[in-house]
């Protein structure tokens, strides 16, 4: 996943909650770093990204369910320590979920949430972060695995998790051969989203996208701030592959690119807000965005993956290198993984999930809404970002380029 | 003999209870300044491991590609010297009137009024503007009077507005502060010998106010240079500053000692600027007291 929003109400249905968190967004969290102001800022316009889920939440009332508690409460028989760091995105973890480990485990977990990939590496690369789980992307895992910032994990210590539960489409991937390093938490796609009573006829293509954006939706697109996805779509356009590091392929992507800036609305990965305003008609959107902006419009916005290929990418769990409490890590890997918890996760956070048993236990009508769950066979030209594409230095460089144009 | 040591003694003391009081101030300063810069410097020789981040070395390839970062600095310099002067030009009619124009408990609650913004943080503020600049704010409003399709948002103007409007208490209080302090007799004798209003204003006040505004320029012009979140929020990341530059190249790029390079250039050139900054105001001062010698 990328810098995308995610601003998710327990209750799928409860817009009034929405409003609140709507404002929330991951861009918002490294826009509120980098000004240093974060904390304060962020306290006050987002409460339910508070790290650490409430006291009082109540657990759900599906749980503890029985297999889960088993394995939980097994583990707490052995000595976890009292705590565990989790270095994850906004509101992608359901607090009744965590809260209900905490109960079984007496293993407290002290969330930290990241706006982007970029930011969890930034953090763990520094060392000494005191991060125990994070939940990287697919493309930054070679690198992080080559620079040894996260361990090979031992399934010995992850008696619950069964392969064969595992959508195979998203296990044993290039990125991460035999999931030696990471078990995915959910997966989406990077999008179109546009308001069909302004976008007529609809968008289906990158193709379309990008001839469109800068001509008759001129200042009305939004591309979102991030090299693989916007980079990597329009090379899409072009009918290169999404992680083309070709310098032809590049200097033809960078000039459309260049060409079309002053004619967007903006480079910006803070989708929704100008969505919802409709300040812009079209825009790139990652899954989340999608969701709920269809969700809260269902007649008049669309999310629809493109025809001609596209960003596919799973987020996972993976264990850092020097986490300080790495059995609480496992402890936590392996029930967090099991489809019990994992629908809990998927229902709340509305992102698809990689294990088909969980898929089965979600929310029906989560699981059956084709913007979370696309059909199968809009998946099959999308691509993975490699980690090539993620660290290739020409291709930040195009990017720089692109943003620094006049 | 006994009475030199006592005072020996005694001087001795005094500067080791001296030393003692400054040693939290140095303490801070080798921390949290000196420290970190040079971190800054070390990295900005070095080289980018493979995978990103930073890898030792020492070389200067992160200074040879300096100029790959040219536009941004470029955009940065113009818009900073820009709004820096925009502020200026904003800011000194106000100041000039709460400094000479308003009396009493006006004076108290309007002066207060400039700083009550600071209540509420910067990221809120901007946050706000973006709602008011974009399509169902002021073009909506703009719309029902007859003007057309008009964008705000995400434009040179609204990234100068955003920084005109954030940054304007930090030049109209220094401004005030020297025209507070100003001698109103200046202006009476200036107006006694026959000048007009603007021969005052250019000949005595504005003179007077120099070193205020020189403070409120330097105040504004460097956070301005270092900006990151008002190009973001306002410009829809269209306008790219030095400090998104160097955001990218910490995050996006992963290119550690490239964005050191380009920091710490940064840093020194701040340096020079603050250098030339005090020097000019030590001469301001000087010239400001002989001239109310005479």
């Amino acid at each position: 996943m990328s810098e995308r929003s995610t601003n998710t109400p327990r209750d799928p249905a409860d817009v009034t909650a929405l409003a609140i968190e709507r404002r929330m967004t991951r861009r918002n969290f490294l826009v509120g770093a980098g000004a240093g102001l974060g904390a304060i800022a962020l306290a006050g316009c987002a409460p339910t990204a508070a790290s650490a889920p409430p006291a009082t939440s109540a657990p759900s009332a599906a749980a503890p369910s029985g297999g889960a508690s088993a394995s939980a409460s097994a583990a707490a028989s052995a000595n976890l320590g009292d705590a565990l760091t989790l270095a994850t995105w906004p509101n992608y973890h359901d607090p009744t979920v965590l809260q209900d480990f905490t109960t079984a485990t007496g293993v407290a977990i002290n969330m930290q949430v990241f706006g982007s990939t970029e930011e969890m590496e930034a953090k763990i690369r520094a060392g000494n972060s005191g991060i125990d789980v994070v939940v990287p992307s697919n493309y930054a895992i070679e690198g992080w695995v080559k620079d040894t910032l996260i361990e090979k994990l031992d399934y010995a210590k992850l008696p619950d998790f069964k392969k064969e539960d595992w959508n195979a489409l998203f296990m044993d991937q290039a990125f991460d051969k035999g999931n030696a390093v990471s078990i995915p938490k959910n997966w989406g796609t990077t999008g179109i989203a546009y308001w069909s009573s302004k976008v007529n006829p609809g968008i289906t293509s990158w193709k379309d996208f990008f001839a469109q954006a800068g001509t008759t939706y001129k200042g009305k697109a939004l591309i979102v701030d991030h090299q693989i996805s916007s980079f990597g779509s329009a090379a899409v356009a072009m009918g290169y592959s999404l992680n083309t590091i070709d310098p032809t392929e590049m200097a033809a992507v960078e000039k459309m690119l260049t060409g079309l800036k002053v004619n967007l609305f903006a480079i910006s990965s803070d989708v929704q807000p100008p969505l919802r305003a409709k300040d812009t008609w079209l825009s790139i959107a990652w899954t989340g965005d999608g969701v709920q902006v269809v969700r809260d419009n269902p007649d008049d916005a669309k999310y629809v993956v493109a025809s001609d290929g596209g960003e596919l990418w799973i987020d996972s769990y993976t264990i850092a290198a020097d986490a300080p409490h790495r059995d609480a890590a496992y402890a936590f890997l392996n029930w967090i993984t099991q489809p019990a918890q994992a629908a809990r996760e998927t229902t709340f956070c509305l992102f698809p999930h990689a294990n088909d048993k969980a898929t089965a236990l979600v929310d029906p009508a989560v699981k059956n809404n084709p913007v979370v769950y696309p059909p199968a066979d809009s998946l099959t030209k999308l691509e993975y970002a490699v980690n090539a594409t993620y660290n290739s230095p020409e291709r930040a460089e195009a990017w720089a380029r692109i943003k620094a144009s006049a | 003999m006994a009475t030199a040591g006592r005072a020996r003694n005694g001087r001795s003391a005094r500067r080791g209870t001296a030393v003692l009081l400054a040693l939290p101030t140095a303490l801070w300063y080798l921390l949290f300044l000196v420290a970190p810069l040079v971190v800054l410097v070390v990295m900005s020789v070095g080289e980018r491991s493979p995978n990103g981040g930073y890898a030792p070395g020492f070389t200067f390839t992160q200074y040879a590609a300096l100029p790959t970062r040219f536009t941004p600095l470029v955009n940065t310099l113009g818009l900073a010297a820009l709004n820096t002067t925009i502020c200026a030009i904003v800011a000194f009619p106000v100041a000039y009137t709460l400094a000479l124009k308003v009396r009493g408990t006006w004076k108290l609650v309007l002066v207060a009024l400039v700083v009550v913004p600071f209540w509420t943080s910067f990221l809120i503020r901007t946050y706000a503007w973006m709602t008011l600049l974009g399509g169902n704010g002021i073009p909506r409003i703009l719309g029902w009077i007859g003007f057309g399709d008009i964008q705000l948002l995400n434009t040179p103007f609204a990234v100068s507005l955003g920084i005109v409007y954030n940054y304007l208490p930090l030049m109209v209080l220094p401004i005030y502060v020297s025209l507070e302090r100003l001698d109103k007799s200046f202006m009476e004798a200036s107006r006694d010998l026959g000048a007009g209003p603007i021969a005052t204003l250019r000949q005595i006040v504005l003179p007077l106010a120099a070193p205020g505004i020189l403070s409120g320029i330097v105040l504004v012009f460097i956070p301005v240079m270092g900006e990151y979140l008002i190009p973001i929020l306002l410009g829809g990341g269209k306008t790219y500053f030095l400090g998104n530059a160097l955001a990218d190249l910490f995050l996006q790029s992963r290119n550690w000692p490239f964005g050191s390079a380009l920091a710490a250039v940064f840093v020194a050139g701040m340096i020079v600027l603050v250098a030339g900054y005090l020097a000019l105001s030590r001469r301001l001062v000087r010239a400001g007291r002989e001239q109310s010698l005479i």
